[in-house]
């Protein structure tokens, strides 16, 4: 087993004085999508910005391959891993490739120029998030579903070996949330690790290859997705009758909807 | 003894007749003033018929009678002037006042106190209204008297003019300073104390107004005075800064060190003092 | 692309023009030829000279530098606070330079010639007091909290200036002038005094400028790519107060560029990005004030009018046209 890209114990965090996260564990291992489910409250956000490095913890370890995240500058974090928020403000009159192109910009000193190397990361960048066809495009012109996309490129043009992505289908119809799930696991296929919060279990099942829950700030099972999201941890951390199935590449998550016990 | 007292009775009834109609007069002439204006103030102070009381601005400079040292003093300021409630407490007659308080002046009217407005802004004008006063307050014959001693003092304080030097006389100081025109009270003063007013050709009828520096710098003045509104002991600081501004450097009047900083209010108001004020205008800055 | 360069290079034809007619029309008459020989060679006779070089050449200088400066820094706190209605007026800096320069001209006259130190002064102090309080408690440096507390100290000062007014009305006129905005051709002496502010200010926003086009894709990916999101806000602040403080303590108040000139350049080249947004910000106020203060020194020459109403004039048709084709 290789070192872990990421290892994170006992991480506590406190936001406008109220603790959200009383301790919780996280590892990434290289070429893995993990995903992070949980009950609305939990701390799956909180977790995820914390050890991106955009939250600050009160407690607990984060590292980077071994570096403590506290000794590392913004330049640093920035090619160690690319972080993709759910939503992000859309400015007028920016188009597609600006925007990539200004992921980019982790790479460059600040008063320097884009170099050849630098445009071809962003066409690259483009092209594996698939927003290649539309670079010309404002930004306010897109759906949610090419916005998310874009948001991906954006991150991917950092080269980080990490993509951490917050809830990027939460507000995606069925078809944008399967082109953005085939896109992550194909990232992840080819050699990109992943970390995604998710809110679909079912999704969560089906496109990562391990499942850590948080609940109520804490980190309360990790492992494959059939393991750990079994019926009875369905039942005590989000109080369902509920489990899953997986038939002809197609996962469900079979729910007791009305609750008549 | 019949023929003496009818006599004495025709006497009495002669004299009667005779005070009557001076009564009458007397009765007419408003006892109660109030002078708003130090130039109405110090007017009926020469005129010997001391306000009831007197206004002053606010952190103003004005300069009054001794005659006028025990009277009231009621703070003016914007933009009623003084306090209505303080002025009707006074019961006037009769209130001199200026076009500055306008406000104030109509709120007066409407509480049935005469107001007459002098705002006079030449030296005719000003000796005008010292008459007009006089003629109100029932000292006419006095007043006509006054006005022609004051007038032979203006001649004598205008005599033996011999040069006739270009004058800026420019208001407040620092960034933006208006131009006192001839038709101001400051430029009515030193165009009869012998300046030739820089005008730049601008008329206007407030009497002041802004003027390029470049139309300064092409007329090319001998003196430039400037009236700030400051006190005396600013006086040196001001001078040096308008000595310093690169703008008027190329004139006469900052190459011969010809810049002045006059802070009383005699250019800026009209006073009663009119020929002691031409003649320091003459000696101090005009120089001739 | 071809229409970012479109709009710079109308602008840069304007700022050439502006630049022409502030050095060139004046309300003495001085024929070009004259002109060009003054700046350019030695000759023009001593009146002329001292128009050209004491009085026109530094108030053109001004102009361009007061008119970028402004532009720059309403273009600044527009990226910063992601908000339209940004301006350096929101940080308190006029209100503040405002209170400053009114306490000199009213309550030490004497001490005239430290105005352009006094505006600076308050401005700066304004500014920080809202930074200070901004950046403090919860929510730090948020941009409501900001706003906020920027109209707070700009009522703060505004009170502070009224009073000074109404306690010596005679002395009010001498502040009218401050209030309404507008240059003077003094010479460089005001120049010598503040330029340092401004070259650190233009500075700070050169150097804002990638910053902020990160900032534009929201607080997460500024911080993902390695930006402290918080640091570029208080940084964009730091730059704009002390450009409109400089402004402030020669120009007097001039409130409009810094609001609209953003906007028009935003809308004409139909883009955002701040690689451009901060440069045509800067070459558009420097036309749009050079040409008013043209304007408002020769239109009734030889009387100077304010600037104010000339910036108008000439930049709230362009900006009504631009509003309705873009919305």
């Amino acid at each position: 087993m290789t070192a872990p890209m990421l290892e994170a114990h006992g991480v506590q965090v406190e936001l406008g004085g109220t603790e959200i996260l009383h301790g919780a564990d996280l590892t990434l291992h290289e070429g893995e999508l993990v995903a992070i489910v949980g009950p609305n409250g939990a701390g799956k956000s909180t977790l995820v910005r914390a050890v991106s490095g955009l939250l600050k913890p009160t407690a607990g370890t984060v590292r980077w391959s071994g570096r403590d995240l506290g000794s590392m500058r913004g330049r640093d974090l920035a090619k160690v891993r690319a972080f993709v928020p759910q939503r992000m403000p859309v400015p007028t009159g920016v188009t597609v490739r600006e925007a990539v192109t200004i992921g980019r910009s982790a790479h460059l000193r600040p008063l320097s120029r884009l170099t050849r190397a630098d445009r071809a990361g962003v066409e690259e960048a483009m092209d594996r998030a698939g927003v290649g066809r539309f670079a010309e495009r404002t930004l306010t012109t897109l759906s949610g579903g090419e916005l998310q996309r874009v948001q991906v490129a954006i991150g991917l043009a950092q080269e980080a070996p990490v993509l951490i992505a917050d809830e990027p289908t939460s507000q995606l119809d069925l078809g944008a949330t399967i082109g953005v799930a085939t896109l992550l696991r194909e990232l992840v296929d080819h050699g990109l690790t992943g970390l995604v919060v998710v809110h679909d279990l079912a999704l969560a099942a089906a496109v990562a290859d391990r499942v850590v829950v948080v609940a109520e700030g804490r980190t309360i099972a990790a492992g494959p997705p059939a393991e750990v999201l079994n019926a009875e941890q369905l039942a005590a951390t989000w109080g369902v009758d509920a489990r899953l199935s997986e038939q002809d590449g197609r996962t469900a998550l079979h729910v007791a909807w009305l609750n008549r016990a | 003894m019949r023929k003496k007292s009818a006599t004495l009775l025709l006497a009495a009834l002669a004299v009667l007749a005779l005070c009557l109609p001076a009564g009458a007069g007397a009765a007419e002439a408003p006892k109660r003033i109030v002078a708003l204006t130090p130039f109405a103030a110090n007017t009926l102070a020469k005129l010997n018929k001391v306000p009831v009381a007197i206004g002053e601005t606010l952190g103003g400079n004005e300069r009054f009678s001794p005659k006028l040292r025990n009277v009231r003093v009621l703070p003016l300021s914007h933009p009623n002037g003084p306090n209505l409630e303080q002025l009707a407490a006074l019961d006037p007659d009769l209130v001199f006042s200026s076009k500055t308080w306008a406000k104030g002046n109509q709120a007066m009217e409407e509480l049935g106190i005469d107001v007459v407005l002098h705002d006079p802004r030449s030296i005719a004008g000003a000796l005008a209204d010292t008459f007009k006063i006089g003629a109100i307050v029932g000292r006419r014959q006095y007043a006509r008297g006054l006005v022609k001693s004051m007038r032979v003092q203006i001649a004598k304080a205008r005599k033996g003019i011999a040069k006739r030097p270009k004058v800026m006389l420019i208001l407040g100081v620092g960034r933006t300073p208006f131009t006192f025109l001839p038709n101001s009270w400051g430029g009515d003063i030193v165009a009869k104390a012998g300046g030739d007013l820089l005008t730049g050709g601008v008329t206007s009828n407030s009497g002041f107004e802004r003027i390029s520096d470049e139309v300064v710098v092409a007329e090319n003045p001998d003196v430039i005075i400037a009236v700030p509104h400051a006190n005396a002991d600013d006086i040196p600081s001001l001078t040096d800064y308008l000595q310093d501004n690169p703008a008027w450097s190329s004139t006469n009047a900052a190459r011969n060190g010809r810049i002045y900083v006059s802070v009383d209010n005699s250019l800026l108001q009209a006073g009663t003092d009119i020929a002691r004020t031409i003649r320091k205008v003459r000696s101090a800055y005009l120089k001739n | 692309m071809a229409r970012r360069t479109l709009v710079l290079a109308a602008l840069l034809v304007a700022l050439a023009a502006a630049t022409i007619a502030s050095l060139a029309l004046g309300a003495v008459k001085v024929p070009l030829a004259d002109t060009l020989d003054i700046l350019f060679g030695s000759g023009g006779s001593a009146s002329d000279r001292q128009i050209i070089e004491v009085l026109r050449l530094p108030r053109t200088v001004e102009a361009l530098i007061v008119g970028a400066a402004l532009g720059v820094a309403g273009a600044v706190l527009q990226g910063a606070l992601g908000n339209p209605l940004a301006s350096p007026d929101v940080i308190g800096v006029t209100g503040g330079a405002g209170f400053g320069a009114i306490l000199v001209i009213i309550a030490f006259p004497g001490s005239i010639a430290l105005l352009p130190a006094s505006a600076l002064f308050f401005g700066l102090l304004a500014a920080t007091l809202v930074f200070l309080f901004a950046w403090t408690g919860r929510n730090r440096g948020g941009t409501t909290k900001v706003i906020l507390a920027g109209i707070a100290m700009l009522s703060l000062f505004t009170a502070g200036t009224t009073g000074l007014l109404a306690a010596f009305p005679e002395r009010a006129p001498s502040a009218i002038f401050f209030i309404a905005g507008g240059l003077t051709s003094s010479g460089w002496r005001e120049l010598e005094t503040v330029w340092p502010y401004f070259a650190v200010g233009f500075l700070f926003a050169l150097a804002l400028v990638r910053p902020l086009d990160r900032l534009a894709l929201g607080d997460d990916v500024a911080a993902s790519l390695g930006s402290k999101p918080q640091a570029i806000r208080l940084g964009a602040g730091v730059a704009a107060a002390l450009l409109a403080a400089a402004s402030a303590a020669i120009a007097g108040l001039l409130g409009f560029l810094g609001l609209v000139v953003p906007h028009v350049v935003r809308m004409a080249g139909g883009t955002s990005s701040h690689t451009f947004v901060i440069p045509a910000s800067a070459i558009g106020g420097a036309a749009l004030l050079a040409a008013g203060d043209t304007l408002a020194r020769t239109l009734r020459a030889p009387i100077e009018m304010p600037v104010g109403p000339f910036m108008v004039l000439l930049g709230v048709p362009l900006f009504l046209w631009l509003l309705r084709r873009a919305i």
